[in-house]
């Protein structure tokens, strides 16, 4: 594993303390083994305040990114997964407008006299909410989230941005460039314009599965392609980043490393039916890391390592990499 | 490399790909700024890496280029060419040379003029020899004149919106106006649901000379019947073969005929009709039998639609002399490209198409 963090922030982007309280636990590493490319993708982003647009084969890591950045850099993260309703605006900010209505309802029906009521300042309610302020009836979203940061960036991740309507990425557009900022037309009175001091660092995923993004959207973006890690060491390397930082992790219980004769022998045998070429669906790296915490926790079989090697033998747990019925078919079934 | 200028460089990539990757000028500073920033120092290698994550968008690009990249860099590491062959430019507009200005006499003459005096060229001249290569990527660059893309967000003009239904939206605005109005809140207000009631019949030529459009006509097809996509509430589809007969057929393999009434009959004056067919110009022959019959079925849609709009796939310039330039004038004929695209959605909503120029 490539312990460097490698990644570059401005010495006056950095958070005061070092680690930002909202950044993801300093104990919890994220395991996350970056290839040398994808540290420049990402410093380049960071440095020229652009978005960095990712895009690979599905469990690949490209949502993990965000996470790994935020832990080694100590700021914050906030997630925005889009969905197909997803609206440009709810990444910013959402406006209760009924719960004010709801509340200044309430504040007058408490009163004795309904019609005096209108003189009377209304207070705050139970929640601290007072209807004479729209700001407290603004709730931020991801991006608005990190644009109010004070003290330093934040890391945004815009997750799957393709599943959204095709308006989606240019609705964003105006927001992630000069002079970042956005206004908040509700709030007439207040804070009606919310000016990013620190540009969140945003990373974008996408994998095409809706057609291509606008080409202006693209032409602001850094673009990475994250390839699948199909040299043996490098697979090796991920196993072991997991395998270190796992001990309050995924699968739970104080677990050992699987052996190494299980580790060399699981790399080979997926790496050659992965590059074999005739699956549907190729199983990317978190189905591989599960398919190997299968054979390491669930039922160790004996012999497991030797039956690996041999290519008539039928792989154990195949239910963990072949999601298509003709994969399962030509690999899981017919031994 | 103690010549390595990474903004000559970064310049001459881009001149080469800002027109196929669609670059902008604040890509290339962007580029420049991570120049200066550091980035791509370390040689060409990684300023490459640099360029590549900036300026391509696809993996399809990158084998583009990586070309352009090797290209340019194959050129600036060509020792500097022998400066170009002396070869005058050949005087011909060129004003005659000024005759040098009176000079003090305390003045040496200069010895070298940095402007190369033209002077009477020994005939003939032969065309200097360029050492550049001018060879612009790969020549055989697919044709695609419309995107996906565009074909969504064109079809999405095709609106016509009703509103209609029982009254089951809440209309805030409406709710908090009246509220504030009244000084109580009475109860909410709701509006009828807004429906789009917009009706398209696509005809589509199939087969033959249309073969090589086939990619297209089905794009046209998947985007408009998807109607969470093109948000057009009724599709019809029918098929043919360059001219629609007596009967027209439901499937693009041109087996499941149905008589032409039947499809006249879904037409009524709300109706948009988009044809998309080559009128003959992809085999650039004219036939008279063709333009009558196809004379004659226009005939029979515009007694019953309006909004009628024909998508030619071939350029505009390839219409001249063939069937294609006669039917443009019985329907409104639109090249199948952005622009045409747009156009012919905005006959179809009954919009006078702008014209250029």
């Amino acid at each position: 594993m490539t312990e460097s963090t490698g990644f570059i922030l401005s010495q006056e982007c950095r958070p005061p303390s070092g680690r930002h309280p909202d950044a993801p636990a300093k104990e919890k590493p994220e395991p996350y083994v970056a290839a040398d490319a994808l540290v420049t993708a990402v410093n380049l982003a960071i440095y020229l305040r652009r978005p960095l647009l990712l895009e690979g084969e599905a469990g690949c890591g490209k949502s993990r990114l965000a996470r790994h950045v935020a832990h080694q850099l100590g700021l914050p993260l906030y997630e925005w997964p889009v969905r197909s309703t997803s609206r440009a605006q709810e990444g910013l900010y959402t406006y209760d407008s009924i719960l004010r209505l709801h509340d200044v309802h309430l504040r007058q029906a408490n009163k004795p006299g309904l019609f005096s009521a209108k003189s009377a300042p209304l207070g705050r309610t139970a929640k601290g909410r007072n209807p004479e302020n729209p700001m407290d009836y603004v709730n931020f979203g991801a991006l608005g989230k990190a644009f109010r940061l004070a003290e330093c960036p934040a890391v945004v991740l815009i997750d799957e941005i393709d599943k959204a309507d095709i308006d989606f990425p240019n609705d964003l557009l105006t927001v992630l460039e000069q002079p970042w900022q956005f206004e908040i037309p509700e709030a007439d009175d207040g804070m009606p314009r919310i000016v990013a001091k620190h540009p969140p660092i945003v990373i974008i995923t996408s994998n095409k599965e809706k057609g291509n993004l606008p080409e202006p959207f693209l032409r602001r973006c850094v673009y990475f392609y994250i390839e699948f890690p199909s040299d043996k060491d490098r697979l090796k390397a991920i196993i072991n980043a997991h395998y270190m930082t796992e001990q309050s992790g995924k699968f739970g219980d104080g677990h050992t490393s699987p052996s190494a004769a299980l580790t060399e022998a699981a790399c080979e045998r997926f790496l050659a039916v992965r590059n074999k070429g005739d699956l549907h669906k190729k199983p990317g790296t978190s189905e591989f890391l599960d398919w190997l915490e299968a054979m390491r926790g669930f039922c160790d079989l004996p012999g497991l390592a030797e039956t690996l090697r041999s290519d008539e033998a039928k792989l154990p747990y195949p239910e963990l990499l072949f999601k298509i019925h003709d994969d399962w078919w030509r690999y899981a079934a017919k031994l | 490399m103690n010549d390595y200028e990474p903004k000559a460089i970064l310049l001459a990539v881009f001149a080469r790909l800002r027109k196929d990757l669609a670059l902008g000028v604040g890509e290339l500073l962007a580029a420049y700024r991570a120049v200066e920033g550091g980035f791509g120092a370390e040689g060409q290698e990684a300023l490459r890496e640099v360029a590549r994550l900036l300026w391509c968008h696809s993996l399809d690009v990158a084998d583009d280029f990586d070309q352009a990249f090797n290209d340019v860099l194959a050129q600036t590491a060509r020792p500097t060419p022998a400066p170009q062959p002396v070869m005058p430019e050949p005087p011909v507009d060129k004003p005659p040379p000024l005759p040098p200005p009176v000079q003090p006499v305390n003045i040496p003459p200069p010895v070298a003029p940095s402007q190369p005096v033209a002077e009477p060229a020994p005939l003939p001249v032969k065309t200097p020899m360029r050492p550049v290569r001018d060879i612009q990527g790969p020549e055989l660059r697919a044709y695609w004149p419309l995107s996906r893309r565009s074909m969504v967000y064109a079809w999405r003009y095709l609106r016509r919106t009703v509103k209609e239904g029982p009254r089951d939206v809440l209309n805030i605005a409406a709710t908090v106006e009246q509220t504030a109005r009244i000084g109580f809140f009475l109860c909410p207000v709701y509006d009828r649901r807004l429906k789009n009631k917009n009706h398209l019949v696509l005809l589509i030529d199939q087969g033959g000379s249309m073969v090589p459009f086939h990619r297209f006509t089905r794009d046209l097809v998947e985007t408009a019947c998807d109607g969470q996509k093109s948000q057009i509430q009724q599709v019809d589809l029918a098929y043919f073969h360059n001219v629609p007969p007596d009967h027209v057929f439901c499937d693009p393999h041109l087996m499941l005929p149905t008589p032409l009434g039947n499809l006249l009959a879904l037409i009524d004056i709300d109706t948009s009709v988009l044809i998309v067919s080559d009128a003959g110009a992809a085999r650039g022959h004219r036939s008279n039998e063709r333009i009558r019959a196809t004379a004659e079925f226009l005939a029979l849609v515009k007694r019953r639609a309006t909004q009628l709009a024909w998508l030619n796939p071939m350029p505009q310039a390839r219409w001249a002399g063939t069937s294609a330039q006669f039917i443009a004038h019985l329907a409104p004929m639109f090249q199948m490209d952005n622009e045409g695209f747009g156009n012919a959605v905005a006959a179809l909503r009954g919009q006078s198409p702008g014209r250029r120029g």
